[in-house]
């Protein structure tokens, strides 16, 4: 058995209980779909940017998961907040007390709370994809977008290399999450703190400097969810630059787990 | 590196961790806390104080101090939540910055009982089960062994404050632990709950579980408790078994004149046959407390009728455990509360605990306001 098994199963007490998990999943389904229906309404029209939306170009094998990836930053938002909110939450009710006094070896409990939290992630992510992903289907007749392509082996490999991009992407934000959680000790200031930064902060210094957005964590997670389609960086250089940075809060995160007194 | 810079600064300092390990006092083999001068500092204050504890294996010990104290503080070392700043504590033979190593042999309510709101009793028991790599019968023993089975599958935020108190114990009983330490664990409970905590710490004891209770109600710890740690201010005032404190404060026997003016010529009476005469405070008007064991009742009474007062009432009576704490300390009640906070004749008890300190001090082995005792077992030193 895995050293951080029990801390996992034991996390899982919390994350499985159906009003949050059933709640949180019909959240990130409603948002996938939303994605997706609008998505295909958009063919024949022109998007945010003013790009016109073909039918062709949806039809296209990457086409299927265009809706997903159109709000990966809504299910990034949805791991930081249920991250932040699950460890912030740990501190405020001060169950981690309970916990580090069943089991005292502190970054062992966190590496468990931590794959608990990814795992949830990867079920939220892969349940928006499939809803995505069918909502897509559902609709490309409508709208006269054919599906061909999508059936075929570089169609279902486009869905697999767009669950692996959100997914990744959403797991960068939770580590913001586990960070946030960890440094404020509340869900509410945590949640606040780290959404503040991960969305008007990040966007606002982008704008006004837009060399930022290769740097700054946030805009290279979305970049990575679109699969770097449209963006000045390079997939690869992105992906990089997003693991620096989650081995870098995920080292503070555990270096003050570890070390800090654990007080009420 | 040449021949001459051999790779010694790493075997340096291995030996040098060693070292430290050989360093480190060893507790008593009786002992199932110990510490020496643990301190605790935060900023300028000093929440605990070079506090040397020593709690006996077995015993069920009350761990009392005014609110503020450096109870939790001093728990919350002990248990490896947060870190000494001077000193050293062992706890079941091992040292508190190994906390692993004793852990899952301890069990332990601190700070109330602190539960995930929107889980079940059973669910968080579970939780906490899991991670000590329990069982879910586990959890269904402790939850009845404190009561809680019909209430069991209830969300925690609908409990009342005394079934949280009951799910924190069962939290605390789930390792079948050999140390249980609870923080103030009748918190909020009704006098029923009260007795029924009670009556469960009594039967742990009994079971050889050795309990350290935190308390700030001096009564709930008389009657339940049979070793006693006092702290105030992060200081050590006492620790020791009850009676030997009790017994450390003199008897008295009241007297109680038919007329009540015969008082204070009964009080002069006793003075001049060399007895100690208490001060006459509050209700004890009309009476006369006088030093001195039951045995001499007898003489007294002969006294008292050779100077023409007769009695109405004669009674032997030893001191409780919060009047000694109160005499000793001047000042505490038996909330732990400071008097002058709590009581309306504060001036009055404050004379009279004043002009009784030194004395109690010597006796009990207290150090109390700069008074120290150096010689009695269980001084604060």
């Amino acid at each position: 058995m895995c050293v951080v098994t029990p801390m996992f199963r034991a996390e899982w007490v919390k994350l499985g209980r159906p009003r949050f998990f059933f709640g949180t999943l019909a959240a990130i389904v409603a948002v996938a779909a939303l994605g997706a229906v609008l998505t295909m309404l958009s063919v024949g029209h022109k998007d945010y940017d003013g790009v016109p939306v073909t039918a062709a170009a949806v039809a296209a094998p990457d086409g299927v998961m265009q809706g997903l990836e159109a709000v990966s930053i809504l299910l990034g938002v949805t791991a930081l907040a249920v991250t932040a909110a699950v460890i912030g939450g740990d501190f405020t009710h001060g169950t981690l007390r309970n916990q580090l006094i069943a089991y005292p070896y502190r970054l062992r409990l966190l590496a468990g709370k931590c794959l608990a939290l990814a795992a949830f992630v990867t079920v939220l992510v892969a349940a928006a994809t499939v809803v995505a992903a069918a909502a897509s289907f559902a609709l490309a007749p409508v709208t006269g977008v054919g599906t061909g392509a999508w059936y075929s082996t570089a169609g279902l490999v486009e869905i697999g290399k767009g669950y692996l991009n959100v997914l990744a992407a959403s797991l960068g934000y939770a580590t913001i999450g586990v960070l946030v959680g960890v440094v404020f000790r509340s869900p509410a200031a945590a949640v606040s703190v780290g959404l503040a930064y991960a969305l008007p902060l990040e966007m606002l210094v982008s704008r006004i400097w837009s060399p930022a957005a290769a740097w700054l964590p946030a805009r290279l997670m979305d970049t990575f969810a679109a699969g770097a389609h449209g963006y000045h960086i390079a997939y690869s250089t992105a992906g990089i630059r997003i693991l620096v940075f989650c081995v870098a809060a995920a080292l503070v995160a555990a270096g003050l787990f570890k070390h800090r007194d654990m007080t009420s | 590196m040449t021949a001459e810079t051999p790779a010694r600064p790493p075997r340096m300092r291995i030996r040098s961790r060693r070292q430290t390990r050989t360093d480190l006092p060893q507790p008593p083999p009786d002992a199932a806390i110990w510490s020496q001068g643990l301190t605790k500092q935060y900023g300028a204050r000093r929440s605990v104080d070079r506090l040397s504890l020593h709690v006996p294996t077995g015993a069920l010990s009350g761990f009392v101090g005014p609110n503020g104290a450096g109870k939790t503080t001093t728990l919350r070392m002990l248990l490896g939540l947060i870190r000494p700043s001077e000193g050293h504590g062992f706890v079941l033979g091992h040292p508190i910055g190994d906390p692993a190593a004793y852990l899952p042999r301890v069990g332990a309510m601190i700070e109330g009982p602190t539960f995930h709101p929107g889980l079940t009793g059973r669910a968080n028991l579970l939780l906490l089960a899991r991670l000590r790599r329990l069982g879910p019968e586990r959890v269904t023993e402790t939850l009845d062994s404190v009561g809680l089975t019909t209430r069991a599958d209830d969300r925690f935020s609908t409990y009342s404050l005394g079934m949280k108190q009951r799910l924190g114990i069962a939290a605390a009983l789930l390792p079948n632990p050999e140390l249980l330490i609870l923080d103030e664990p009748t918190n909020g409970l009704d006098p029923a709950g009260i007795r029924e905590i009670r009556s469960l710490l009594k039967d742990l004891a009994a079971a050889r579980m050795t309990v350290f209770v935190s308390s700030h109600l001096l009564s709930e710890v008389e009657q339940i408790c049979d070793h006693l740690v006092m702290i105030r201010a992060g200081r050590l005032l006492f620790q020791g078994h009850v009676t030997d404190l009790l017994a450390a404060e003199e008897p008295r026997l009241v007297l109680t004149p038919e007329h009540s003016g015969d008082a204070e010529r009964l009080a002069a009476l006793l003075r001049d046959h060399g007895l100690r005469v208490d001060p006459p405070q509050g209700s004890s008007i009309g009476s006369v407390s006088v030093h001195a064991p039951e045995a001499v009742a007898a003489n007294l009474n002969k006294i008292a009728m050779k100077a023409g007062i007769t009695l109405r009432a004669l009674t032997a009576y030893r001191p409780t455990l919060e009047e000694t704490f109160l005499v000793a300390t001047g000042g505490i009640d038996g909330d732990l509360i400071p008097r002058s906070r709590s009581s309306p004749d504060a001036s009055l008890d404050a004379a009279v605990a004043a002009s009784t300190d030194a004395s109690v001090a010597a006796s009990v082995g207290f150090r109390i306001s700069g008074i120290p005792a150096p010689d009695m077992p269980g001084c604060a030193s």
